[in-house]
C-alpha cells in the first residue's frame, strides 16, 4: 500500500493506493462460474502513533486499485501513518508513510 | 528491579500493540453483516442505523453530473457534524453498501473514495448518512449518470 502524507497547519493529508483487483460477485461468476472467488478489500485502517485515525468498512464497490483521501488531526512532522488493509480471502497488506 | 521494570515495559509494550486493533475500533462488516447483503438503499440504511429517519442537511457529497467511466467514479463526502460514523450506499449495483467509516477522535470528515456503479443508463443516486453524536442521522444525496458501467467488467 502506498501512503503518502502531508502535514499543512495542523491538519495531515493522506493520499493512499491500495493494489487490488477488488471483483466483485457478479466479475467473478463471469470469470470463474463462482460467485465465491469475489475478492476485495474488506476493512482499511489508518493508524499514527498507534492511534486510529482512519477506518473504514468496504464492499466489492471500491474501484479497482482504490485510492483513498482523507484529513486528520493531531499529528507532526515525521511521524509515520501505518495504513492495513484486508480482503474478503483474509490477505492483508500493510504500508507506510512518513508526515511531510 | 531491573528485572520487575523490564517486565512492565514489555507489558505496555504489548498493550500499546493491541491497542489499534481493539480500542474504538469496530468492523461493520462483522458486527452489521445484513448491511452488506441488502438490495435497496433503505434496507441498508436500516440494517446500519435501525431507522431510515434522517435529516438532509450538514452532509456535502460531491461527485460529477456525469461519470465517463463507472469503473472508478471520485466520491467525496464533507462534514462539520461531530459523528460517530459515515456510510456510503448507491441504488444502482445489486448491493447497496459501498463503504462504513468509523469517525475517530482526530479524524476529518472529509474522505475520498473511488467507487463502482453499474450503468443502465438511468439516473443513480447516491446517498451519504452521518451518524451524530447525538444519535441523529444526517443525510447528503447526488444523483448521477454513468456512460460506462463498472461492475459488468
Amino acid at each position: 500500500m502506498k501512503v503518502k502524507a502531508k502535514l499543512k497547519g495542523d491538519i495531515v493529508k493522506v493520499k493512499a493506493l491500495a493494489k487490488h483487483a477488488m471483483t466483485t460477485y457478479d466479475q467473478a461468476k463471469k470469470k470463474t462460474g463462482n460467485s465465491d472467488d469475489a475478492n476485495f478489500i474488506t476493512r482499511i485502517t489508518a493508524t499514527v502513533n498507534g492511534k486510529i485515525v482512519y477506518e473504514v468498512s468496504t464492499s466489492q464497490f471500491l474501484s479497482k486499485n482504490p485510492i483513498m483521501k482523507f484529513q486528520f488531526k493531531g499529528a507532526s512532522k515525521g511521524d509515520k501513518v501505518v495504513m492495513t488493509w484486508v480482503d474478503r480471502k483474509g490477505n492483508t497488506k500493510t504500508g507506510k508513510g512518513k508526515i511531510k | 528491579m531491573q528485572r520487575r521494570k523490564f517486565l512492565s515495559l514489555s507489558g505496555l509494550a504489548a498493550v500499546a500493540a493491541l491497542a489499534p486493533a481493539s480500542v474504538n475500533a469496530e468492523d461493520f462488516r462483522k458486527t452489521k453483516p445484513t448491511v452488506w447483503t441488502a438490495h435497496t438503499v433503505d434496507d441498508a440504511i436500516t440494517a446500519m442505523y435501525g431507522t431510515t429517519a434522517a435529516t438532509e442537511s450538514g452532509v456535502t457529497l460531491t461527485m460529477p453530473d456525469v461519470a465517463s467511466n463507472g469503473g472508478a467514479v471520485p466520491v467525496n463526502v464533507k462534514s462539520d457534524i461531530d459523528a460517530k460514523s459515515v456510510a456510503i450506499f448507491q441504488n444502482a449495483n445489486p448491493e447497496a453498501a459501498i463503504a462504513a467509516f468509523t469517525v475517530h477522535e482526530n479524524s476529518i470528515i472529509n474522505y475520498d473514495l473511488k467507487i463502482k456503479l453499474k450503468s443502465d443508463g438511468t439516473p443513480i443516486t447516491v446517498t451519504a448518512i452521518v451518524e451524530g453524536k447525538d444519535g441523529k442521522l444526517y443525510v447528503g444525496k447526488k444523483t448521477l449518470t454513468v456512460a460506462l458501467g463498472g461492475c459488468e467488467g
